[in-house]
């Protein structure tokens, strides 16, 4: 990912924004063998999923975890594939945009938010069950795999607090 | 509670990649019992009864005194029941397994780079980054305790 805008002020004098703001640890670096999984557990759980589906999943994880480098990649891939500002800009609400989003593409989201919550309560037997009845049970498990996937990348994002657009 | 999905079967190349994910992990981390420690914790607060089963095991058969394990869920009261490095390590875990009610704060980074270098730190977070993995899907999939994956 390349860094496409002009650093913010906040970028360029840290201290002066009032918190500190930069990678707390580059640790893609420090170990790389742990990179080297997460791309081949990215690549694994993409697999055969509709790019569209994958990007609102994204989003929706990174906005409950609070991941900006994320949201950031994220929402410009998203663009890049097609999607529309009104649907991005109402995602964090999807529940009461009627309309914006396929009954398959709710049921996806809903259980993307009950996995993304965890310790908040289990997957709830009437998410799963909607999910279930939206795709057949090879293909969620693929959907499962991508939610738990850019979890491990949000708390890897969050906790050594990358800047959005900066690698 | 049935199990709702052979999950780890129906997504190989996925079960792979998570594999490595925790030895890599682990391994760059180096200290057996303090892994098992920060997956134990991490099951808990995921509430994961197959993954608690299988690292309470895990701990008991490395010989780690019953207490400790007993204990965990309350570490933070538990006096010198655990070292100022586990402490740290507990605290980064759960800063990092909750992430949905705010960022991990300066206060537990810092305490956790106070103990690990930033070798050990990353692959700390590597291997609460796994376990957190291994909740999220043995959860949603209701994966029995004791079953095979």
């Amino acid at each position: 990912m390349t860094n496409e805008t002009t650093p913010t002020a906040a970028q360029q004098a840290p201290h002066a924004a009032g918190h500190r703001h930069g990678p707390r640890m580059r640790w893609a670096k420090l170990a790389p063998e742990v990179y080297k999984a997460m791309i081949g557990l990215d690549a694994a759980a993409k697999k055969g999923l509709d790019p569209t589906l994958v990007e609102l999943v994204n989003i929706r994880a990174s906005q409950l975890n609070q991941c900006a480098f994320c949201l950031h990649m994220h929402t410009g891939d998203a663009r890049k594939a097609g999607e529309s500002e009104e649907r991005l800009a109402l995602l964090a609400a999807w529940e009461e945009a009627t309309g914006f989003f396929t009954d398959r593409e709710r049921a996806a989201l809903a259980l993307t938010e009950a996995i993304t919550r965890l310790t908040d309560g289990f997957v709830p037997d009437a998410v799963y069950a909607q999910a279930a009845a939206a795709f057949e049970e090879a293909e969620l498990a693929q959907l499962i795999a991508l939610i738990t996937t850019i979890n491990a990348w949000n708390r890897f994002g969050v906790t050594t607090r990358l800047v959005p657009g900066q690698v | 509670m049935s199990h709702r999905m052979t999950f780890w079967s129906a997504v190989p190349a996925f079960y792979q990649a998570q594999l490595k994910l925790t030895m890599a992990a682990k391994k760059g981390l180096g200290d057996a019992v303090l892994a098992e420690l920060v997956v134990l914790r991490a099951s808990q607060l995921n509430k994961c009864a197959f993954c608690i089963d299988m690292h309470v095991t895990n701990l008991r058969e490395a010989g780690v005194e019953a207490r400790r394990i007993d204990l965990l869920p309350a570490w933070e009261e538990a006096g010198d029941l655990y070292s100022e490095r586990e402490r740290a390590a507990l605290a980064f875990t759960e800063a990092v397994t909750v992430l949905t009610e705010g960022a991990v704060p300066d206060a537990v980074y810092e305490r956790a780079a106070a103990q690990f270098d930033e070798g050990e730190l990353a692959h700390l977070l590597g291997v609460i980054v796994a376990i957190n993995n291994w909740n999220r899907v043995n959860v949603t999939v209701r994966q029995p305790p004791g079953a095979e994956l």
